[in-house]
């Protein structure tokens, strides 16, 4: 196995030609990918079509199954969005420079997942067409939200999640924009000019840039944590059983970053594959993923049996009989599956034959994220089944309209992704031209020096030319080594 | 209504105790036809000054939805009934009402209502006239029709008070007396039993005076006698001191649910139990059997507790338990319904059990006579299955060319065997007068749309009145939603002017032979009331009390005889044609609110269900939800399993009232009928149905439907949602009080 | 709109808030319904279907669970109280009825939940449901620990009313259309009509004045309704209502999550009491002899 994150000797320009490359000229497979997530997205437009003028029984929701797949495909796909914050933010504060080649997809599907997850609670709603009452917005009537609701603070969280991650992606793809721009013809030409905001990859740019972006980092962290604590309130701030648990917070958590994981294992294998981003989407970066994804995978177990045992020593008789019937009720074959999926498949992440042998990969990767939904869907399912009121026992199952628009939702997330890759460079050039000059440097004296020049003459002499605008400032000569 | 009333005038009459119908809604175009130079529209702007828009006002009236006779007040607004709530005036049900007279205005705005009267042409049923009917009956059955009054016979159910004195004059005036009244819920061989055995049919029952209960499958809180006076009574039995009830019956009825203790017995063998119960209260407590004759004492003396228990199926530890209840707390109250009723010794099993009333000394105490009612004209005309079975006979011998029908649904109710739908064949002429297209009135020849019970007027007594008696008034609540509908009494009225009977012919509408009617009644019930004030008042207040002469019971007993198990063989079930509050005899099937309304014990709506025990299902394989088919010797019928344990192991429950073949929208095709399946068994003394006495053989049938009932557990899990308490508990904190 | 218009709403809003609702009842609307006397024969739910403007939903829907019972009669079989051995012989007690209605809880757990406020507390101590407020979140089902909250699954009204029976719908309320979520009232619309009357005539609702649909039609009088409040008043006795006394006599007490009776006999009870809801509806235990 290669031993190296990235290949050091790789040319810059190289990078550039590479990440460019996967812009252009889609093939057949890619556009077999659009139909396809067209498809799926017709399937949802179709049921909700359906939902909406027919009315919200439709999709077999019913007392007490008020909720369903909705919401816990919703908590699904907010879960998913963990993964581009973990990459960028939490591993960019920690100096994880391997994180570069791949934390640009990764967070182009934090802002994906969150467009797709906000859209269920719209679609959940009964009179969806009102939905913006959920808004403290003024009106002469006194009217306000209910800002006890878990529902309001639901929609402020991700509201302001969903604008700081874009800011965030966008704001770090800034200077890929620019070197697009500075390689585009025609409409993307005008595109990237207008989306690089006239990056000229000048000192001050650079300077005021870092700041931002350590900035926005470090404001998405608490966010990314406040916002899946806050869906977890969702059900932690009722009274239900099997919701109403303190543990909630830090559970959801650690599920969302581990289904985020996953899903980055998938996509970057995917990517690697289709766009043959080998040289940058290397075999180590896999494998600290996988550690990584199996370490969460273990606290996310471990929470799991702290909720059961506080369940289970509690005197929450009504909580103990709903977890009892979690493992031996109608549920039962759902909930073995998510811990069978959740806890142990993650063992094959434990072994290095296993986590670098890609096809495998792909399979568990895939399969861990179904024990996430499944996650969801057992928690939010079962409790509305079986909670206090014995006569109110019901188990429903969801039908095609729940289903379709389940489906759907990963075609709309497919799309945008699909949309993405070919406009926004999902590998970092920039970044990796950074990883590669730290690593090729990392023992060299040189990069005291330069260090020590850019500290002390702000404006080096000479400036870029616009083709190297992408290439870390203050490294003239260095091109092409 | 006749053309020279305008509405105008109608209203007046009615006053302010009459009903507020100022077609105010102008999106009911059906009511709004005028008739040019005769009528006038009353507009929004000079309503009649008890009618303001917006306000309810309440009219008391009559609720018809069971024989009971309940008053009730319906909530009129803007010319339109909304409401309908116990009449607290009524003695019968002291301002409440069940389930069936809440929906009584959902029958009054049935989809499915018959418009206009239709006649039998080339084999279908075809729209005429009013006046073109009329002549085809004056064809048929008038003077120069050359009919006899024994080639004639009317089919009805329940029928009392003004109407019956109508129907009794057309009888008369066509020289027939062939009545045939027909109500599947009834309790005619307890009459019979207590004609013979007390001298009064209906005595009146003091359920607030008992300490103890004891009823034979009587299930007064649903299905017998005045279901909601009894539940008022109940609710006084229950208040400290409390008494208790034991119901024995083969499945659990309403009643039964809310029993101190519930014994499931063989059908049939309800006599031995009362007498094995007799014979423990002479043995073990000493009661004297001195009343009894000699013979009936040597009977009871001659039951071994223990060999009854094998017989039964209840435990002799239950039947020392009840006997102890009985002579411990007096007085008690005896008492049998349909389930004891429907054998064919339903007569002696019957009177085994109202022994024990007279072995206890309840008569007089708990029973009290209910005297002499002082229009023996206005009185109920009730009946039972009897008519069902003489009239299939009377079909059989092409004894008829016309007959009558009215309320009763005999082709709905009657078993198969009696093949009634085909002898209906070989009658001529057949008229229904209906509200809607049953299976009977599917067969007449002619069909005559009765206005609503809310839209016509009407004296009712039922047959049994718990407290003091009254002659219930019933009046339109709005004005008719169909005009080519007419009451039943104006039809009447038109027959007896057919008939050119002296004393009818002046009237011109029902409404004022009424007023007649009314102003003839003896100065005793006016209270110095002048006419129109009498009248009013009877409006207002909904019912005029009519006292009774005191009245006395005699105690006579004759041998009794109770027959034993009988035998297995090829059936080995008991059928039980469950009578519910709610679907009734399937009167309500077309009722919406009572077909979503969830079966008090199984909770299932919508459906038909089988009752099973779940040692029963264990044999059969078969759990809560599965379809069985059961099979007697005339047919088969099948249902989804509610499988519990409210029934005897060896019976199988069927509820009545599903399985329309006609009846609208909500009733066809839902569920099944088990009275169509039933053995014609006769009760051999008073020649009732034996409705109980059917055997069938149940095995498993492919699911094609699915059961659909309220609820998810039968269990709380625990959870305190019904607590109960001890009586002794209660008698302790609530006793004193 | 004036910018001080939403000042003086929020902070009027903010106070509310802070203060947990309102303290300052004109009614305090509860019930005391006997178990001893009810008979489980439904006429209070459908007395409610009629009042209320239920929705029939038919045979397929009521299997989908979409049916529309504000009041329920719910039946069990077992009887924990009275011990294990007779849970096995639980049909020779007969069956266990609950009528099962809204209870209007003061502490409800359906109100905080609600995005957009359409559930609410009001000054009669009843917990309000504005269907015109209601996006149909159905977050307060979901939370109601009785399930005693019901959404419009569908547009009822070609459905459920056919011609002529809309005749019969109760102008006094709506008819609800889909996506809104509703539940028992404790018929709200004759609570308005009596305090409207009673203030046109300058004075107070008498106890008993009106009754909701269920207490008014049921056959065992069962269902004891009125204020709760003048159980509050020092003394009670003089004014004091019927049902408020058949709280004071039960020893029940709003506002605690466990009674502390000098007397544990008693019957009175609230259902799931220990959640904190507190309840305005109590129910008095069922009696059986043994």
């Amino acid at each position: 196995m290669q031993s190296k994150d990235i290949n050091e000797d790789i040319r810059w320009a190289q990078i550039n030609e590479d990440v460019l490359r996967s812009l252009e000229n889609p093939r057949m497979g890619y556009w077999v990918a659009v139909g396809v997530c067209l498809a799926l997205l017709a399937l949802a437009i179709i049921a909700e079509i359906y939902q909406y003028r027919v009315g919200m029984g439709v999709g077999n929701l019913n007392w007490p199954h008020m909720w369903d797949l909705y919401i816990a495909t919703f908590i699904f796909w907010i879960g998913m969005s963990h993964s581009g914050t973990l990459l960028s933010a939490i591993l960019h504060i920690t100096h994880a420079d391997w994180r570069k080649p791949i934390y640009r997809f990764a967070e182009a599907m934090t802002t994906f997942t969150l467009m797709t997850a906000a859209l269920f609670p719209v679609i959940h709603l009964g009179r969806l067409w009102n939905m913006y009452w959920v808004l403290p917005y003024f009106s002469d009537r006194g009217i306000w939200p209910n800002f006890r609701s878990p529902l309001v603070w639901d929609a402020f969280a991700i509201f302001t999640y969903l604008t700081t991650s874009a800011l965030f992606l966008y704001i770090g793809s800034i200077p890929d924009l620019a070197i697009c721009r500075d390689n585009a013809r025609g409409w993307r030409k005008k595109l990237y000019t207008a989306l690089s905001l006239g990056w000229r990859g000048d000192d001050r740019q650079w300077r005021n840039f870092r700041k931002t972006y350590l900035v926005m980092a470090c404001f998405l962290i608490p966010l990314a944590v406040s916002v899946h604590s806050i869906v977890s309130s969702d059900f932690a701030m009722s009274i239900m059983p099997g919701w109403h648990v303190t543990t909630f917070p830090p559970y959801f958590v650690a599920g969302a970053l581990y289904s985020g994981c996953a899903a980055i294992i998938t996509l970057f294998i995917l990517l690697r594959y289709f766009f043959r981003f080998e040289a940058y989407m290397t075999m180590p970066i896999l494998d600290k993923t996988c550690k990584l994804t199996f370490a969460i995978a273990m606290v996310w177990t471990y929470l799991n049996l702290i909720e059961f045992a506080s369940v289970w020593y509690g005197h929450d008789k009504v909580a103990k009989e709903l977890l009892i019937a979690k493992f031996t009720g109608p549920y039962s074959p759902y909930f073995w599956a998510m811990l069978i999926l959740g806890s142990v498949l993650p063992f094959t992440l434990a072994f290095e034959k296993l986590r670098t042998n890609i096809p495998v990969m792909f399979v568990v990767s895939i399969l861990l994220n179904v024990g996430m939904w499944l996650e969801r869907w057992m928690i939010v399912a079962p409790t509305l089944s079986l909670s206090y009121q014995p006569f109110a026992f019901d188990v429903m199952w969801a039908n095609w309209v729940q289903w379709f628009i389940v489906i759907g939702s990963f075609g709309w997330f497919g799309l945008l992704f699909l949309i993405f890759v070919k406009v926004i460079p999902s590998v970092s050039m920039y970044e990796v031209k950074e990883m590669i000059f730290h690593r090729r440097h990392i023992a060299n004296k040189d990069i005291a020096a330069v260090m020590h020049r850019r500290a002390t003459d702000p404006k080096p002499a000479g400036g870029q030319p616009s083709g190297a605008s992408g290439s870390t400032p203050g490294t003239p000569g260095l091109e092409g080594a | 209504m006749s053309n020279k009333v305008n509405r105008r005038d109608f209203l007046k009459i009615m006053g302010w105790s009459g009903v507020g119908a100022t077609l105010a809604g102008c999106d009911l175009p059906t009511t709004v036809t005028l008739e040019e130079g005769k009528e006038e529209v009353v507009s929004y702007l000079m309503p009649e000054e008890f009618v303001i828009p917006g306000i309810g006002v309440w009219y008391a009236s009559t609720c018809l939805q069971c024989p009971a006779g309940c008053g009730v007040h319906g909530r009129v607004r803007e010319g339109r009934v909304l409401k309908l709530e116990g009449n607290p005036e009524s003695p019968i049900n002291r301002g409440r009402l069940c389930q069936m007279g809440q929906s009584g205005v959902q029958a009054h705005y049935n989809p499915d209502r018959i418009t206009q009267p239709m006649l039998r042409k080339n084999g279908g049923l075809t729209p005429v006239s009013w006046h073109d009917a009329l002549e085809v009956l004056a064809q048929r059955t008038g003077p120069g029709s050359g009919l006899t009054g024994e080639r004639f016979a009317w089919f009805t159910d329940t029928i009392s008070g003004h109407q019956a004195v109508l129907l009794d004059a057309h009888l008369k005036a066509m020289g027939s007396d062939n009545h045939y009244v027909h109500e599947v819920i009834n309790n005619s061989v307890t009459r019979a039993v207590n004609r013979d055995m007390l001298g009064e049919e209906q005595p009146r029952l003091r359920f607030d005076k008992a300490r103890v209960v004891l009823s034979f499958g009587a299930d007064f809180l649903g299905t017998w006698q005045s279901p909601v006076h009894n539940a008022t009574e109940y609710a006084k039995f229950r208040s400290p001191p409390r008494g208790v009830l034991v119901q024995v019956e083969p499945n659990m009825s309403l009643t039964g649910a809310n029993a101190d203790l519930w014994v499931p017995v063989r059908p049939g063998t309800e006599g031995l139990l009362a007498l094995a119960i007799a014979k423990v209260l002479a043995t073990k407590h000493r009661k004297p059997l001195d009343k009894l004759p000699a013979a009936v004492q040597e009977l009871i003396l001659g039951y071994d507790v223990n060999e009854v228990a094998r017989i039964t199926g209840a435990s002799g530890d239950h039947i020392i338990k009840i006997a102890g209840w009985l002579s411990e707390r007096s007085p008690s109250l005896v008492i049998a319904g349909a389930t004891a009723e429907g054998h064919e010794q339903g007569y002696q099993i019957v009177a085994a059990i109202m022994l024990l009333n007279i072995i206890l000394g309840n008569v007089g105490e708990t029973i009290e006579p209910a005297g002499e009612f002082p229009f023996p004209q206005l009185t109920a005309r009730t009946g039972g299955t009897r008519s069902l079975v003489d009239f299939a006979k009377a079909l059989e011998e092409k004894r008829y060319d016309v007959v009558f029908f009215r309320g009763a649904n005999p082709v709905y109710t009657a078993p198969k065997a009696l093949g009634l739908a085909q002898k209906l064949e070989g009658v001529g002429f057949k008229v229904a007068f209906s509200m809607f297209q049953d299976e009977t009135t599917a067969l007449a020849d002619l069909v005559l749309p009765m206005r609503s019970p809310a839209e016509d007027w009407g004296t009712h007594v039922p047959a049994y009145q718990g407290e003091d008696r009254v002659i219930s008034v019933q009046q339109p609540l709005m004005e008719p939603l169909y005009t080519e509908t007419r009451g039943f009494g104006d039809v009447m009225l038109s027959l007896l002017k057919m008939h050119k009977v002296a004393g009818y012919s002046d009237y011109e509408d029902y409404y004022a032979y009424l007023r007649d009617a009314f102003a003839a009644m003896p100065a005793v019930l006016k209270e110095n009331h002048s006419d129109d004030s009498f009248w009013a008042r009877a409006l207002q207040k909904g019912v005029i009390p009519v006292p009774t002469t005191q009245g006395s019971l005699t105690v006579k007993t004759a041998a009794v005889e109770v027959p034993g198990d009988s035998g297995r063989g090829e059936y080995p079930y008991f059928l039980v044609p469950a009578a519910r509050l709610g679907m009734w005899d399937g009167r309500h099937a077309n009722i919406p609110w009572l077909q979503e309304a969830p079966d008090q014990i199984t909770k299932v709506v919508w459906n038909s269900w089988a009752e099973m025990h779940p040692s029963t299902a264990r044999k059969l394989g078969v759990k809560t939800g599965d379809a069985v088919r059961i099979a007697s010797s005339q047919g088969t019928i099948e249902a989804n399993v509610y499988v519990y344990k409210g029934i005897h192991p060896d019976v199988i429950a069927v509820p009545m009232g599903r399985g329309h073949e006609a009846y609208g929208r909500y009733a066809q095709g839902r569920g099944v009928n088990p009275l169509k399946i039933l053995d014609p068994v006769t009760e051999r003394k008073t020649g009732e149905l034996a409705l109980m006495a059917t055997r069938v053989q149940v095995s498993r049938a492919s699911n094609e439907k699915v059961m659909v009932k309220l609820g998810g557990s039968e269990s709380q899990l625990g959870r305190k949602i019904v607590a109960t308490v001890t009586a002794d508990v209660f008698e302790r904190t609530e006793g004193g009080a | 709109m004036s910018l001080k218009n939403v000042f003086t709403d929020w902070s009027r809003y903010r106070k509310g808030i802070e203060e947990g609702g309102f303290h300052d009842y004109e009614h305090m609307w509860g019930m005391a319904v006997d178990l001893n006397k009810c008979i489980g024969c439904n006429a209070c739910a459908v007395a409610c279907y009629a009042e209320n403007n239920l929705a029939v939903v038919g045979e397929e829907k009521f299997y989908k669970g979409q049916a529309m019972h504000w009041m329920r009669i719910e039946r069990y079989w077992d009887e924990p109280d009275l011990g294990e051995d007779r849970v096995k012989e639980f049909n020779h007690h007969g069956a266990n009825f609950i009528p099962m209605m809204c209870q209007n809880c003061n502490a409800a757990t359906c109100e905080p939940v609600c995005p957009v406020a359409a559930t609410y507390h009001t000054p009669d101590g009843l917990n309000a449901q504005v269907y015109n407020r209601c996006i149909g979140s159905r977050y307060c089902s979901n939370n109601c620990p009785y399930r005693l909250r019901f959404f419009n699954f569908y547009s009822y009204y070609e459905s459920s009313w056919p011609e002529p029976l809309h005749m019969q719908l109760n102008p006094d309320l709506t008819v609800r259309d889909k996506g809104v979520m509703e539940k028992c009232t404790f018929c709200v619309q004759r609570i308005r009509a009596a305090k409207d009357k009673a203030r046109r005539e300058d004075r107070k609702v008498r106890d008993g004045e009106f009754l909701p649909a269920c207490a008014q039609t049921c056959p065992t009088g069962a269902i004891t309704f009125g204020d709760l409040l003048t159980l509050h008043t020092p003394g009670g006795g003089v004014g004091e209502t019927k049902v408020a006394q058949m709280w004071r006599d039960h020893q029940v007490e709003l506002g605690k999550t466990r009674q502390t009776k000098q007397n544990p006999e008693l019957r009175g009870y609230r259902v799931f009491e220990g959640l904190n809801t507190d309840p305005c509806v109590m129910y008095l235990e069922r009696v059986r002899e043994v």
